[in-house]
């Protein structure tokens, strides 16, 4: 089928609203089994009985599997307890621990049996509560970064004004929409087939290999669609390996799909912060200090650490920057990146200090943010790649109407509504890794590009169509680009806003080397230089020719420092009766490189302002920590924003190239599209209400009580 | 889906049994309704507890079923019929990715047992193209890029042709109101919305 | 969840006996609550009685009343051009309930019937009075952000979770129920009822009993209305407070006015003292401020939840000033 209207269309967009494109679990696989997890119910202490009789004797149950008879995991039998080792311990780390694996030939069946596995315990006392653990010297705090220290430290405390302030953020959760899980099939030889939701099909063949010592070549993983992932699919989880476990013990395919409250507790979160946030100016708007300590939750069984202070350091001019950042081990279940990470919590402080600033100095936000915006990166003292902030300042304030703005708070009303404005920045890491590309150019005219790399949704096979249509002249519908299969030429995971630079630098030699051959060709042929490719390789008699190429990790990272920026303007309406915050008008610059892919980019910016939206308004997992479980565990209580959240959204690109970075001159924005998105927010309802509010999500009550 | 038949079966099976009654046995003849009240259990239908009888057309193929009365409508879509492009997000009616037309209606099929709609016509995703030539809706969607990961889609799409039928489509600020049973987590929706708006604006039957 | 019977009738009398028979049953209408609770575990019926089929699904006004049989889907009666004209309030708080898919499968009686949606209730290995009587309550020293503030009990602080429920007790709706002994009508307002010490019961309903219909008079709080959700994101949300206000003006003055509040308790709360302060006087800010203020008498937060004092009354006034402002 041929529906493309035009070139910047998704490559899949009709395998997706067709229903045929397939996710994990929508391979049917002869004799298919199904699996169901028990979970444990208390938050540490020790199994001290599983017993699994009535459930092996229900209807359709095949197995029970637990510590009690796992099957060996030869990888597992190594010392060292991290990461969590499935099914081989009785050790129970937090509520909701995955403790037994129910099989059974239907999935209603399955998930009855799960009902009937009884299991005692020997409770033992936990922590789970976060602030307090802060607060209490005593309580255990890792070091997650080694301390910065550039200057002074603490020179905000003897600047002409300064802001000293707290801001919190909880436990957010990917919750992608589709469930997480994997369909697992070891057959004869060890021969495994799974059929994965994961950002890194390579990684995937690796953990398995790893936990059951096979080789790397006898596991085969499979992972064309993925249903979103944000970050929790960058990890084989202890679940995905029992399942493989499963399926080795049983010899039948398995699949299991977790139900949504347990992606809560099995695959990972956005760990909740607390952060500390010093900053001194001198009274005409020059930074002098800045010190940023920062707190993040990670679980007492496997560490977890991310970039939380990362732009601290360099976003903004001052001689004098000192960060700190620990990790609070707790008895629940580990983070894992989630989009943004590290740096979407550090900019919610970092931006919301500043604009606390400015309102101390009388400045506009946007004003300070320029005078204090440094030309070189004063941690590295090199200079950036590229950057336009400046440009992006411009663009964004005036498309949103910044000019309306009033510096007092307060100032603009409207009904029963205040309204406000506000605005912050995002920034990430730009620098690319190494991938493996494999081109074949037939003489049908098509274009095939491999690569064991992952789409979890921003468009990457329409992003490489792109870059391979504009270097050899080919129409995107007639280039194929292959992934999510272990077996294609290796690639890194999905994340970290990286793959286009880096997968797409390859495409990039693969495509000049194509071109160089067919060139090659056409000269050896006595043919025009410029002859198209079908005719060269006709005349030679060739159906196709094919190469390979492996893109290498960024060498100029000593000489320049390499981030995508994003600025985020917002609009807000605040009741003033009922606390309400609407988001009413967005716009977001990206300054990142040139945009390969005009139509995916817009998207990806977009969702990365609905993401925005959830983080600043209305996400927040909840956990009682009297009984270490959440308590809104399900798409009905943790609320990520609907539709009507989200206004129209104005989205600018900067689309000025950074051939520094890679030979398409595009960097990564994935990442900054919601980094500081809810910095931004909170600006705008402070901007609109006078109340700042340094605790997220801000919720009616905040705002009300503000 | 096959009956479990191992040595074990036939004790246990009967174990998990309730006690039965005539009025079950005759619920499960299709479309059959009970007049008396005061017939006594009879022992013999035991073994139809399992699996009951179903009748029900998907996008206008007609199927004649056995299912159990626990299997939601979703589940029999997926995991018997194969029809997958129908998804399962949250299983509780909280986020919309199940939805498919029940008799015109859009409805969460997650949160209906598949024996509740004998008789029924079901239109899933599978149904709306006709041949090569995309639906409307399908087409829109692909023209102002709205999706990403494409997991919430299929249900995105249903919604969005219910939407404009039951005449709620009127505005951006219509549209996003009753669309906001259907969760987008890549956060789709202005183009989601544009793209219902100009379907809706294009004013073709759909 | 256990592979319960199901059974189908279209004979009200049939579904009644079955019932009767059995106490392990339940009947089942949309299902859009009974299926969830039957998948997180917090109930599990052993026989489902599919009443789906029964002839409870007419709209018609008769008499100066309105008759809507219990069975009408949420979005049947929200469409209705009676309902959309004389009882435009009742409208706003069905639109303002779940979500359109939801409101096309849910029931005017199932509404009624649903359950809160109070974590601790949800989560089967929690303390929940209500779901195991005798377990305490989760909520109380919990989370309790969402919960009640009026006719709370040490047994449980949960609230009945719908809006349509607020929107009829605003409209002094009866309900119609049948058993196999007859019928019998009660006012709306008597159906749910408040915890005390035994949370279990969410309302007068007995064992054996069906809704069969809702009645309401016809009114003159067509014109100057409103139904005001406050929730944390747009829609698809409980409320965190809801307001149903209806107002009926002659000169500036109040003639008539019903209030009633949800997210507040365990039964949708009439807020009988603020319409009482409120009939005969001018529809100024001030008098609903006063209103709003009377409202709170006996308000009690458990914490978390204490800026629902604050929310309550804010919404009120709230309701009441866009109320008077329409038509």
């Amino acid at each position: 089928m041929e529906f493309f209207v035009d070139e910047n269309d998704r490559v899949d967009g009709v395998d997706k609203v067709t229903g045929k494109a397939k996710y994990f679990a929508e391979y049917q696989l002869p004799g298919l089994t199904y699996g169901v997890l028990v979970t444990s119910t208390i938050t540490k202490g020790k199994i001290t009985t599983i017993d699994t009789k009535l459930a092996k004797s229900a209807p359709g149950v095949l197995d029970v599997l637990s510590h009690l008879n796992k099957p060996v995991a030869a990888g597992y039998e190594q010392a060292g307890g991290s990461p969590m080792k499935i099914f081989y311990t009785d050790q129970v780390f937090f509520n909701g621990q995955p403790i037994a694996l129910v099989v059974a030939d239907t999935f209603e069946r399955a998930t009855y049996a799960a009902t009937l596995v009884k299991v005692n315990y020997e409770k033992e006392a936990f922590n789970t509560d976060f602030e307090n653990s802060i607060k209490d010297a005593k309580a255990k705090k890792l070091q997650g970064q080694p301390p910065y220290i550039r200057g002074v430290a603490d020179a905000y405390k003897t600047a002409e004004v300064k802001i000293e302030q707290i801001y919190t953020m909880p436990v957010e959760t990917h919750n992608p929409m589709e469930l997480h899980g994997i369909i697992a099939d070891w057959c004869a030889n060890d021969q495994v087939t799974v059929y994965a939701k994961t950002q890194g099909v390579k990684a995937a063949q690796a953990a398995i290999a790893n936990v059951f010592k096979i080789p790397q070549e006898n596991i085969q993983v499979n992972s064309e669609f993925v249903g979103g992932g944000f970050g929790m699919a960058l990890k084989t989880w202890p679940i995905e390996i029992a399942t493989v476990m499963a399926s080795k013990h049983l010899k039948k395919p398995v699949k299991l799909v977790v139900t949504r409250d347990q992606m809560f507790t099995m695959v990972g979160n956005r760990p909740a912060a607390y952060q500390k946030v010093g900053l001194g100016a001198t009274k005409d708007g020059k930074i002098t200090g800045i010190t940023h300590t920062a707190f993040g939750q990670t679980a007492t069984y496997e560490n977890f650490t991310e970039g939380v202070v990362n732009m601290t350091k360099f976003m903004y001019d001052s001689e004098n920057v000192n960060t700190n950042y620990y990790v609070v081990p707790l008895d629940m279940s580990v983070p894992i990146w989630m989009r943004g990470p590290g740096e979407a919590t550090g900019a919610f402080a970092l931006e919301s200090a500043i604009d606390e600033m400015a309102h101390a100095l009388d400045m506009d936000p946007l004003d300070f943010r320029m005078k204090n915006d440094p030309e070189i990166d004063p941690a590295k003292k090199i200079p950036f790649s590229s950057k336009n902030i400046k440009e992006a300042y411009k663009l964004g304030s005036a498309k949103i109407g910044w000019s309306n703005r009033k510096n007092k708070p307060g100032s603009i009303v409207d009904g029963a509504w205040q309204i406000g404005y506000g605005v912050s920045i995002g920034v990430f890491n730009a620098s690319r890794g190494r991938a493996s590309v494999k081109g074949i150019l037939k003489a049908d005219g098509t274009l095939v590009l491999q690569s064991a790399t992952s789409d979890i949704g921003p468009g990457t096979g329409t992003g490489m169509g792109l870059i391979a249509s504009r270097l050899l002249n080919i129409p995107t519908n007639k280039i194929t680009f292959e992934l999510g299969d272990s077996s294609l030429p290796p690639a890194p995971s999905q994340g970290g806003s990286a793959t286009l630079s880096t997968v797409g630098t390859a495409v990039n030699d693969v495509c000049v080397s194509l071109k160089s051959t067919i060139a090659e060709l056409a000269a050896n042929s006595n043919m025009d230089a410029t002859s198209n490719f079908v005719d060269v390789l006709k005349k030679n008699n060739l159906p196709m020719i094919e190469v390979t190429k492996q893109s290498q990790s960024n060498q100029q990272g000593k000489d320049y420092s390499m981030y995508s920026f994003s600025i985020h303007f917002v609009q807000v309406k605040v009741h003033q009766l009922t606390g309400v915050v609407k988001v009413s008008k967005i716009v977001s610059v990206g300054d990142s490189g040139k945009i390969v892919s005009p139509k995916t980019a817009r998207s990806q910016m977009i969702g990365g302002a609905v993401g925005g939206i959830g983080m600043a308004l209305t996400e927040e997992a909840l956990l009682d920590n009297r009984y270490g479980r959440y308590v809104n565990n399900n798409f009905a209580d943790y609320h990520v924003p609907v539709h009507a959240d989200v206004p129209e959204i104005d989205v600018i690109f900067i689309d000025k190239p950074d051939f520094i970075v890679n030979p398409m001159g595009a960097k990564g924005m994935g990442e900054i599209a919601l980094i500081g998105f809810a910095g931004a927010v909170a600006n705008a309802v402070f901007n609109a209400t006078g109340k700042r509010i340094r605790s997220l999500p801000i919720t009616p009550d905040k705002v009300l009580e503000g | 889906m096959s009956e479990i038949d191992n040595n074990q079966s036939g004790d246990t099976r009967r174990d998990f049994l309730k006690k039965t009654s005539l009025f079950t046995a005759l619920s499960l003849t299709p479309l059959t309704v009970l007049k008396a009240a005061d017939n006594k259990v009879d022992e013999r239908f035991a073994e139809l507890f399992e699996k009951i009888p179903l009748n029900l057309k998907v996008n206008n193929k007609p199927y004649v079923l056995k299912v159990e009365p626990r299997v939601t409508l979703l589940d029999l879509l997926r995991e018997q019929l194969h029809l997958t492009g129908t998804k399962k997000g949250c299983d509780h009616g909280q986020c919309g990715a199940c939805t498919v037309h029940v008799d015109g209606e859009r409805v969460n099929s997650c949160l209906s047992l598949a024996v509740m709609n004998e008789g029924k016509s079901i239109t899933t995703i599978e149904g709306l193209a006709k041949g090569d030539e995309l639906h409307p809706m399908q087409a829109a969607f692909i023209k102002h890029d709205g999706f990403q990961c494409g997991y919430c889609t299929p249900g995105q799409i249903m919604s969005g042709i219910a939407c404009i039928r039951e005449g709620h489509a009127n505005s951006k600020e219509e549209i996003r109101e009753y669309m906001s049973g259907n969760i987008c987590r890549c956060g789709a929706y202005p183009n989601i919305v544009d793209a219902i708006q100009e379907v809706k604006e294009k004013g073709a039957t759909i | 969840m256990i592979n319960f019977q199901y059974l189908r009738t279209s004979v009200v009398k049939t579904a009644l006996n079955l019932l009767a028979k059995d106490p392990k049953a339940t009947f089942i209408a949309g299902g859009t609550n009974l299926v969830d609770l039957m998948k997180r575990g917090v109930t599990a019926p052993e026989k489902l009685i599919d009443i789906n089929h029964l002839p409870l699904k007419q709209i018609e006004l008769k008499n100066n009343v309105l008759r809507i049989g219990a069975l009408t889907s949420n979005s049947a009666l929200a469409e209705n051009a009676i309902v959309k004209e004389k009882f435009p309030l009742l409208m706003l708080a069905l639109q303002s309930g779940a979500s359109a898919q939801l409101r096309n499968v849910a029931t005017v009686g199932g509404n009624m019937m649903q359950r809160t949606r109070c974590g601790y209730f949800y989560d089967t290995t929690m303390p929940c009075n209500k779901r195991q009587p005798g377990s305490g309550c989760g909520a109380i020293g919990g989370y309790n952000r969402m919960h009640a503030i009026f006719g709370t009990s040490e047994a449980c602080i949960a609230v009945h979770p719908s809006d349509m429920c607020v929107g009829l007790v605003a409209l002094e709706a009866q309900v119609v129920i049948a058993s196999t002994k007859g019928e019998r009508k009660i006012n709306f307002i008597d159906f749910h009822r408040l915890a005390g010490t035994t949370p279990e019961k969410d309302n007068n309903l007995q064992k054996g009993e069906l809704i069969v219909r809702l009645e309401i008079p016809l009114n003159n709080l067509n014109k100057n209305f409103h139904y005001l959700k406050v929730r944390d994101r747009s829609s698809y949300a409980f409320a965190l407070v809801s307001v149903a206000a209806a107002l009926e003006l002659k000169d500036g003055v109040i003639s008539n006015v019903r209030l009633a509040m949800g997210g507040v308790a365990h039964k949708p709360w009439r807020l009988t003292a603020s319409e009482n302060f409120l009939k005969g006087k001018q529809a100024t800010i001030a008098n609903f401020e006063a209103a709003a203020k009377l409202a709170m008498n006996g308000a009690k937060g458990f914490g978390e939840n204490d800026f629902k004092l604050k929310l309550a009354p804010n919404t009120i006034i709230e309701a009441l000033t866009v109320a008077k402002a329409k038509a």
